[in-house]
């Protein structure tokens, strides 16, 4: 005769794995902690925020070599490399495992100051800060780019200040002229706010590039490194840019969006081939002889976009084919 | 140094920088005649032969005695009402000393055949503002007012002086300068008493760029100048920068950290602790630097005998 046994009552592990253990249905599932926890677990993991011990290694071997190149006081334009190795230290997680960056092109890159420009993408500029970690971890000899960054961002409390400390400035011709005067790299973006404020429907269009940093390249004879961006408009996949309210609002853009936040979608680097500076051109040259020059720079961004497009890794996110 | 001038004038003379560079002048020339002119109270200031001080208001009758009595060959012109001590409701009484004050002074310099006038502006004209590049050169539009209608007097005093300048440079040599942050023991402007404070807020959100010469090092070009600078503007800064943060950290007097862009709102509770004019608030959350390059085109790399460091570290002795 069989003898009916006495269940031990659960102890709150044994609890959690039998919870974990059953199907509910979706609404049900989200409400149960354990499983939200496991969730979130999963979706960490997946991730990776964390910094390995060989990672922690590069930042040291990299960061000797910015220290001995920018010292280890503030720059007038309040770069701090103590804060910069910070910086990039809470970046690269995002820049390694989350966007999953692949940086191409960099044995075009001398240990010679340059003139970066790419193209402008993501709707948040996230692209400037990707470019910067690439330049600062990924290509060498290592560098902080001194990315030229729009007049309001500059007045926003917080952000401002982290992004000078990391070595952005303000977008003015003569902080350009003196960073390339002192030997430094800086990035722009020619097209602007109309470059990163664009509808779903013009991703991976290059906008018309301004003129101002072909001037300064003529003034300073700075090689131009043309740089294209490739994945970023998919962290925002569908956007609608609601121009009309932005200028009532007196706002530089104003995105519609259903995800605020940046979704992962891999992002590729690709750094093109200096483009030496034309003889017979100075900063105060016609427009008709720089634009030919700005039209040719706008072309090869362009085609390495499309380039990168053809090579770029599945995410569902991807708009553009 | 100065063999054949005679009698120096220096307006504004109980202030801690020209007490400094009068007594510079009164060891570099033993031959030169010193008169220091205050409307501020003259009887702790250093007794030296070569010295002597008129406690007088320069918008008075009896200043032009003074230029009648005495063939000056320089005159300084260090006596710019600060903002320091002031509140909006002095706006005018600033106006008219430092406007109508320094018309007066220039007129007179004209009018009484003075060789060199030294007029002593600052860098606060260029204004505090977000898009303002780094190293401001001396043609820079002065925007100081556009967000704080109180420093019109500062602007205007400093516009009225150039103009003046250029007009007249063929009769008097002009020297304009517009000094970065001036720090020092006996310094008791706007920017030394904010460092010296204890538990003043320092920004979180914002962390601008700063600029400091120590007086002594100040009232040394001031000196300097007087032969060896042309007719010009010239702004007076070391090449070192840094940042407010570090500068708190650096003088060694604890502070607390606080979102400037909250302290707007509660500056006129603030401003009954310590004494900090509104307009200061823009200079703690943006940077103002400027470019130094024109006064370094005639003075010597060795013009700076301390380093912002130490410039900071003596602020202690205050």
């Amino acid at each position: 005769m069989k003898t009916r046994e006495k269940k031990a009552p659960l102890n709150t592990r044994q609890k959690r794995s039998k919870d974990l253990g059953k199907v509910y249905p979706l609404p049900i599932y989200a409400l149960n902690y354990y499983n939200l926890l496991h969730m979130l677990d999963k979706l960490k993991k997946s991730i990776s925020l964390k910094t390995s011990s060989e990672e922690k290694k590069k930042f040291d071997q990299v960061f000797s070599k910015l220290f001995d190149q920018y010292g280890k006081s503030e720059d007038p334009w309040g770069l701090n490399i103590h804060k910069a190795k910070k910086s990039i230290e809470y970046v690269w997680p995002l820049y390694n495992n989350y966007f999953k960056v692949r940086v191409f092109g960099k044995e075009n890159v001398e240990d010679t100051p340059y003139m970066i420009i790419s193209n402008h993408t993501g709707q948040i500029a996230i692209d400037g800060m990707l470019i910067s970690t690439a330049f600062a971890m990924d290509v060498d000899p290592p560098r902080i780019l001194r990315a030229m960054v729009e007049r309001f961002f500059t007045g926003l409390p917080f952000i401002g200040a982290w992004a000078a400390e990391g070595g952005a400035v303000l977008g003015d011709r003569q902080n350009c002229v003196k960073l390339l005067e002192r030997n430094q790299s800086v990035l722009i973006f020619p097209e602007g706010v109309k470059g990163i404020a664009k509808s779903t429907p013009d991703y991976y269009k290059v906008q018309s590039f301004t003129r101002g940093f072909f001037r300064i390249a003529l003034s300073s004879k700075a090689p131009i490194l043309p740089v294209a961006v490739v994945g970023a408009e998919e962290t925002f996949p569908y956007v609608y840019q609601a121009k009309g309210l932005a200028k009532l609002l007196g706002l530089p853009a104003l995105p519609i969006s259903p995800n605020y936040f940046p979704l992962p979608s891999p992002i590729d680097i690709y750094i093109g081939k200096p483009y030496e500076i034309p003889e017979g051109l100075s900063a105060d040259s016609p427009d008709k002889d720089i634009d030919k020059h700005i039209f040719e720079l706008e072309n090869i961004v362009q085609t390495m976009i499309n380039d990168g497009l053809k090579k770029r890794r599945e995410f569902w996110g991807n708009v553009k084919k | 140094m100065l063999k054949n001038k005679k009698k120096i004038l220096v307006i504004g003379a109980a202030g801690g920088l020209a007490r400094i560079l009068s007594g510079l002048l009164s060891k570099d020339m033993p031959d030169c005649e010193i008169i220091g002119v205050d409307s501020r109270d003259l009887n702790d200031l250093p007794k030296k032969s070569n010295i002597t001080y008129h406690q007088m208001r320069y918008t008075r009758g009896n200043f032009e005695k003074i230029f009648r009595d005495n063939e000056f060959y320089a005159v300084y012109h260090l006596a710019r009402m600060s903002h320091a001590h002031s509140n909006k409701t002095s706006l005018t009484q600033r106006l008219d000393l430092n406007i109508m004050g320094t018309s007066r002074i220039l007129e007179l310099c004209l009018k009484f055949e003075v060789r060199k006038v030294l007029i002593l502006s600052t860098y606060h004209v260029y204004g505090a503002l977000s898009d303002n590049p780094t190293f401001i050169k001396e043609d820079a539009p002065l925007r100081a007012s556009i967000k704080h209608p109180e420093l019109r007097d500062v602007t205007e005093m400093d516009q009225l002086a150039t103009n003046w300048m250029w007009k007249n440079q063929h009769k008097i040599e002009t020297i304009v300068l517009r000094p970065c942050s001036i720090v020092g023991p006996q310094i008791k402007n706007s920017m030394s008493q904010y460092l010296t404070t204890s538990y003043v807020p320092v920004g979180i959100d914002f962390n601008p760029m700063f600029q400091f010469i120590h007086e002594f090092d100040m009232a040394n070009i001031l000196a300097r100048c007087l032969d060896e600078v042309p007719t010009g503007i010239y702004n007076v800064a070391p090449d070192e920068v840094i940042s407010i943060r570090e500068a708190k950290k650096t003088v060694g007097i604890p502070f607390f950290s606080f979102p400037i862009m909250a302290l707007s709102p509660l500056a006129s509770t603030f401003k009954k602790l310590w004494n900090f004019p509104d307009y200061l608030l823009e200079y703690i959350k943006f940077g103002c630097i400027i470019d130094n390059s024109e006064i370094k085109k005639h003075l010597k790399d060795d013009a700076l005998r301390f380093t912002t460091k130490e410039a900071l570290e003596l602020l202690k002795l205050r």
